[in-house]
């Protein structure tokens, strides 16, 4: 019965979403009220609908229930629950629902808490995310059905891909699609104001808070996404230009250009067509970001769906939404008016400059991702373009954007002085230049790019640094002062900060993983060790090991350092009974931010096991600049100043419209 | 019948949802721009008071937003009053979309790929169902979930075999044995068994991995009858009748009185010396061996076609048998491994064509290419060899 | 400067960028881009050594040769020909004979594939995709083998 009512509430959601693609918007034209009202009615009962029917399927997963087809080809009774409750993303069909789920939750959130929005622009908005929703909705029910039944059910499943059990899983695909879908509304709010025709500086501040949740789940999605791979898939990187990591970082690119353009028409009522159209660009790469992966036109490691007709499917969703939006551009953009002036040197100039930076950077990924596509379908000759093309492409456009990153939150709006700015940068310069001089001479000879790249780091971060210290005047004024100037700052201001010092936090992890970590492959026999770095490994032996559905073949390692016992390692080997599959599971050790990473290959006949053994030194360091990234991205969003406009008896509620 | 109920209810919130807004009358609370601009000039007076910002530009700034808060006063002004009285009829409309259309829709699509009559199944309840009705399936999952807690249970690894096998369920057989040989350590009798599994999965053939098993078996214990019936059977299959028959035979010999696999044996015997005549047949006398080519030649055809049935059927399989042995000595050639194969489907020797396929391998090993076609062969003839 | 002037500064220093990026970009995919190849391809094709290139196959059963020092030898063919790789270093856990495996390197001198990467299959459902068009292409492959592990 549970799965039968998922089923349904998912088609009545279907029904209610259509209802919603038309009732706001001739609410809109004839100003009819009550119909502009529903949408936010059909908005709230079709998110309880959805998270109805996840909740089934999740029901279904939990209690094993082998009748429904996707449970038994996705799960196994024997698995923890924990995972039995994750892999029902862990597939394609669940991930989809998953998918509808975030968007329903998004609409509904805009029911919710949109109170500060004018009503037509609410209903136009609402009216743009029932279409998506509709033609989401259509895609699972006719291509993707997670609610299809067996009329005779197994009494075992099919198991979850091993590769997918692991607690990255749980995590890692929902912060992705709360990025990717949350995108859809700032795609909804640009459609509405091309219907409308009409769009000016408040438009950019009802729709930032929405671009600030996304981006920050997507940062965070990618974060670990990244972690995942680097700890899972057992090769000891951490980005692999992969097309589908390629699919969620050219919506990333995007969606930051969006936020730095947004911020120029709130202040400025200027980049209007602009900001509209990177909020089309956005969501239509998170749409071919979802094409690329699920329709299996790629060669990847992710891609676990493998089905023409869902390709196609969704070939015509992106094809009508991108044309569509494309098109509904082209007729209604020259409606807008032109906004504020700025001389080139301003703080919207830099970031214009920002923009223009970003959006080539998200085009090479595109061409590096596409072109292998395209060549394939048109000569029938393959490729693959892998990290060398994006190092020569990305690398080159987003090193004079860090250089000039800086620069952009100490500029002043409408015209700007450089040299005041540069001075005010003299600080963080003078460091940057410090570090380089410093790692040249340790590593005279060795590494020629990295000190640059370190130097640019420090530079980075400096440079947020500087500029809080600017401004709240804290070795200038009395303490007190810089105090109360300090908390006078708006967050948004604390927020850009903390963002732009992740940003080098990244990158400062990225040049000492990629310039200085230490690999060794080599064969031990128990007993014997190998030293990496300053690190001394001794290979103790296997021991065996009886997990709930999977058998191990633990690797101990005795980890010292000066003599002393610092820890062990347990990398193993794990062979999963229900599919008679092997893993390779790899140990870390994390010492400070850097890490020792351990991984086995098969053990021979006497004992000695094949070992990978890396040194991988501020390794943490790159996610954790992207967790500072996203809070710098959430002070942003608390910022009192998005929560304004609300009547004030729902003030309360409008304060968090991040939940 | 709680099954209708729920979706009766579910329709009913769908249902709701559109006609609460359109029966509930008042305004629809509506934000604006104007407010979002007066917001950023008290930000602006702010921001001036605590000197984050010259008099100079705070002015400049508060003289653009003033600008744009009229333009936005003047939009709202614009935006005409809403009249409820006037679009009563399309309330309607949307009223009776909402009765009609959202439960009419909703069901034609559930009732596309819904199955309404099949109940939730959870695994707990079946299990307790199943083991109350006996049912094998059931009673073999249990043993499978404690054997995947407990891999080490050697007993439960044999037990479940002979059930995989009954049911059909070969590969799982062969996995269940190897279990056993895994965790139990090895013997003639694990040995053996698995290599049965093997044969068992391979429709009867006795493959390259079964027959080292029981090779493996045999030097473990040189007595094993089960593992010295399966290489008679193996040299029987790969056209070495006379060996099987010495094997079997040697079996028969020396077995006690009353051992349970005499008759098998002597049944397999039997069948190998009476079944197929032709396995022994030899070459005419007289008749020149075909050089080079072995398919008939023209006169052949045209003496064949006015024989009578009994004499063509003796000339086909001579001609048979003559291809047979040129291949023994020249296993290279692709063609005369595939006329060969099917020479003995069409005289309805099944097994001598799967052993030639063993055989036509074995030649051909070094060339891909050809085995390529030996494989394409057993395919399209249904011979699982 | 007059609005307009500032739109053109705009719209100049946008497509001056852009230039640059397209630049890169085909100046990148001149050098880094690697072709895939099956087994057959190579040995008609008399692939020359030094240039980077992926290829796609099934280990040939029975190839593979390992020694002490972490060197493994094998060859990967795609049923009509085959090549003989050199590895060093440990091979993925669905590294297996008869299985499809996706190798990147560069010929090597006596025509050996000098490999420093391969990639097996992730799960026993996916196949590399390259490995089935070398497999389509020499015309191993059949539909459905795929969806039956």
């Amino acid at each position: 019965m549970i799965p039968e009512l998922g089923h349904y509430a998912l088609v009545l959601a279907l029904a209610l979403a259509l209802v919603q693609s038309v009732a706001p918007i001739v609410g809109v034209r004839t100003r009819d009220d009550a119909l502009m009202r529903l949408g936010s009615s059909t908005a709230l009962v079709q998110f309880g609908f959805v998270a109805f029917a996840f909740a089934a399927l999740v029901t279904s997963y939990l209690t094993s229930d082998f009748s429904v087809a996707n449970v038994y080809e996705n799960s196994h009774s024997l698995m923890p629950t924990i995972y039995k409750f994750t892999s029902t993303w862990g597939n394609h069909e669940g991930s989809m629902l998953l998918w509808v789920l975030i968007l329903s939750l998004f609409g509904a959130l805009v029911a919710a808490f949109g109170i500060n929005l004018p009503a037509t622009l609410k209903a136009n908005v609402l009216a743009v995310q029932a279409w998506i929703a509709s033609a989401f909705y259509l895609f699972i029910l006719f291509t993707s059905n997670p609610f299809l039944r067996l009329a005779n059910p197994p009494f075992e499943g099919r198991a979850l891909n091993p590769v997918l059990q692991d607690p990255g899983l749980a995590i890692h695909p929902p912060f992705l699609y709360l990025g990717y879908v949350g995108f859809s509304i700032a795609f909804s709010f640009a459609a509405a104001a091309l219907i409308e025709g009409r769009i000016d500086a408040a438009w950019a501040r009802f729709v930032r808070p929405w671009i600030l949740v996304a981006w920050m789940a997507l940062t965070l999605g990618i974060a670990m996404g990244s972690y995942w791979a680097y700890y899972e898939l057992g090769w000891g990187g951490w980005w692999f230009w992969d097309p589908v990591e390629n699919a969620s970082l050219m919506p990333w690119l995007a969606g930051t250009a969006l936020l730095h353009s947004a911020v120029v028409m709130e202040k400025r009522n200027a980049l209007k067509i602009w900001t509209i159209l990177l909020a089309v660009l956005t969501f239509s790469l998170s749409l071919i970001g979802t094409f690329l992966v699920r329709s299996g036109v790629l060669t990847s490691v992710h891609a676990f769906a493998n089905d023409p007709t869902r390709g196609i499917f969704i070939l015509v969703i992106l094809v009508v939404f991108i044309g569509g939006a494309l098109g509904l551009f082209a007729w209604r953009a020259p409606l807008l008016k032109q906004g504020g002036l700025f001389a080139p040197i301003s703080r919207e100039g830099a970031l214009v400059l920002n923009n223009l930076f970003l959006t080539t950077a998200c085009l090479t990924v595109l061409v590096g991702t596409l072109y292998p596509i395209a060549l394939e379908a048109l000569t029938g000759e393959k490729i693959s373009v892998g990290a060398p093309f994006f190092n020569l492409t990305f690398g080159p456009v987003f090193i004079p954007l860090l250089l000039a990153m800086p620069f952009g939150p100490l500029l002043a709006w409408k015209r700007g002085d450089i040299y005041g700015v540069a001075q005010r940068l003299m600080a963080a310069g003078a460091l940057a230049i410090l570090a380089v001089a410093i790692v040249l001479v340790a590593q005279y000879g060795r590494a020629t790019l990295a000190p640059f790249g370190i130097g640019l780091a420090v530079f980075v971060m400096g440079g947020a640094v500087s500029d809080m210290v600017e401004r709240t005047g804290v070795f200038r004024l009395p303490g007190a002062t810089a105090r109360a100037r300090a908390r006078g700052l708006p967050r948004s201001v604390w927020g850009t900060a903390a963002a732009h010092f992740g940003i080098g936090l990244t990158l400062l992890g990225i040049v000492c993983v990629t310039h200085w970590s230490d690999e060794k492959i080599v064969e031990l026999k128990p007993g014997e060790s190998t030293i990496v770095r300053h690190y001394h490994l001794t290979f103790e032996g296997i021991v065996p090991r009886q997990g709930p559905n999977y058998r191990d073949q633990i690797a101990k390692f005795t980890v010292r350092s000066g003599g002393a016992v610092v820890g062990e390692m347990m990398p193993s080997k794990r062979t999963f009974v229900a599919r008679d599959m092997t893993t390779t599971e790899s140990a870390l050790m994390t010492r400070g931010v850097s890490q020792l990473y351990i991984s086995i290959g098969d053990a021979r006949s006497d004992g000695s096991i094949a070992v990978r053994i890396y040194y991988k030194p501020l390794v943490l360091l790159i996610w954790l600049g992207a967790v500072v990234m996203a809070f710098g991205g959430g002070l942003s969003l608390s910022d009192r100043r998005l929560r304004v406009g609300a009547p004030k008896p729902a003030a309360r509620a409008a304060m968090q419209p991040a939940e | 019948m709680a099954l209708w109920l729920g979706f009766a209810l579910l329709t009913a919130a769908a249902i709701f949802a559109v006609l609460w807004p359109l029966s509930r009358p008042g305004k629809v609370r509506s934000g604006s721009d104007a407010e979002v601009y007066r917001d950023q000039l008290d930000e602006i007076a702010r921001d001036s008071a605590a000197g984050l910002i010259g008099p100079s530009e705070a002015e400049a700034a508060r003289v653009e937003v003033s600008r744009r808060l009229i333009a936005a006063k003047d939009a709202e002004q614009i935006a005409a009053p809403v009249n409820p009285a006037h679009s009563l009829w399309r309330r309607r409309t949307l009223a009776i979309v909402a009765l009609v259309f959202v439960p009419l829709m909703a069901g034609t699509v559930y009732l596309l790929h819904g199955s309404p009559q099949l109940p939730a199944e959870p695994l707990a309840a079946r299990m307790e169902q199943a083991h109350k009705n006996g049912s094998v399936a059931a009673m073999v999952a249990r043993v499978e979930t404690h054997l995947d807690r407990n891999p080490n249970d050697v007993r439960g690894w044999e037990v479940l075999a002979p059930i995989y096998i009954s049911l059909g369920r070969y590969d799982d057989a062969v996995r269940a044995r190897r279990n056993a040989l895994r965790y139990g350590g090895e013997t003639a009798d694990r040995q053996a068994d698995l290599g049965e599994a093997m044969v068992a999965a391979e429709n009867g053939i006795v493959t390259v991995d079964a027959k080292k098993a029981f090779e493996r078996a045999l030097t473990l214990d040189p007595d094993d009858a089960k593992s010295q019936f399966y290489i008679g059977l193996a040299a029987k299959q790969d056209g070495d009748s006379a060996k099987a028959a010495k094997l079997w035979q040697a079996m028969l010999d020396k077995a006690p009185a009353g051992t349970a696999w005499v008759p098998t044996v002597q049944q397999a015997l039997a069948k190998l010396k009476g079944g197929s005549p032709t396995a022994q047949a030899n070459p005419q006398p007289g008749a020149p061996p075909i050089a080079g080519n072995a398919a008939p030649s023209e006169q052949e055809m045209a003496a064949a076609s006015q024989m009578a049935p009994a004499q063509r059927d003796e000339m086909i399989r001579s001609m048979v048998a003559r291809l047979a042995d040129r291949l023994k000595t020249d296993g290279a050639d692709v063609d005369g491994w595939v006329r060969l194969v099917r020479a003995y489907v069409v005289l309805g020797e099944r097994d001598k064509a799967a052993a030639a396929i063993v055989d036509a391998r074995r030649a051909l090993g070094s060339d891909p290419d050809k085995v390529r076609r030996i494989d394409d062969l057993a395919k399209g003839l249904g011979l699982n060899g | 400067m007059t609005r307009k002037q500032r739109r053109l500064t705009l719209i100049g220093s946008g497509l001056a960028v852009l230039a640059i990026a397209v630049g890169l970009i085909l100046g990148a995919l001149r050098q880094s881009i690697v072709f895939f190849n099956s087994p057959s391809d190579i040995l008609e094709q008399h692939v020359s050594a030094g240039s980077r290139i992926r290829v796609g196959g099934l280990v040939q059963t029975g190839s593979i040769e390992r020694s002490p020092d972490l060197n493994i030898r094998f060859e990967v063919t795609d049923g009509k020909s085959s090549i003989p790789v050199a590895y060093h270093g440990i091979v993925p856990d669905l590294f297996r004979e008869g299985q499809g495996v996706v190798i990147e390197g560069k010929m090597g001198p006596g025509g050996v594939f000098q490999a420093d990467t391969v990639l097996a299959k992730h799960d026993e459902r996916y196949m590399p995709k390259e490995v089935v068009e070398a497999l389509k292409k020499s015309g191993r492959w059949q539909e459905g083998e795929a969806a039956s592990k």
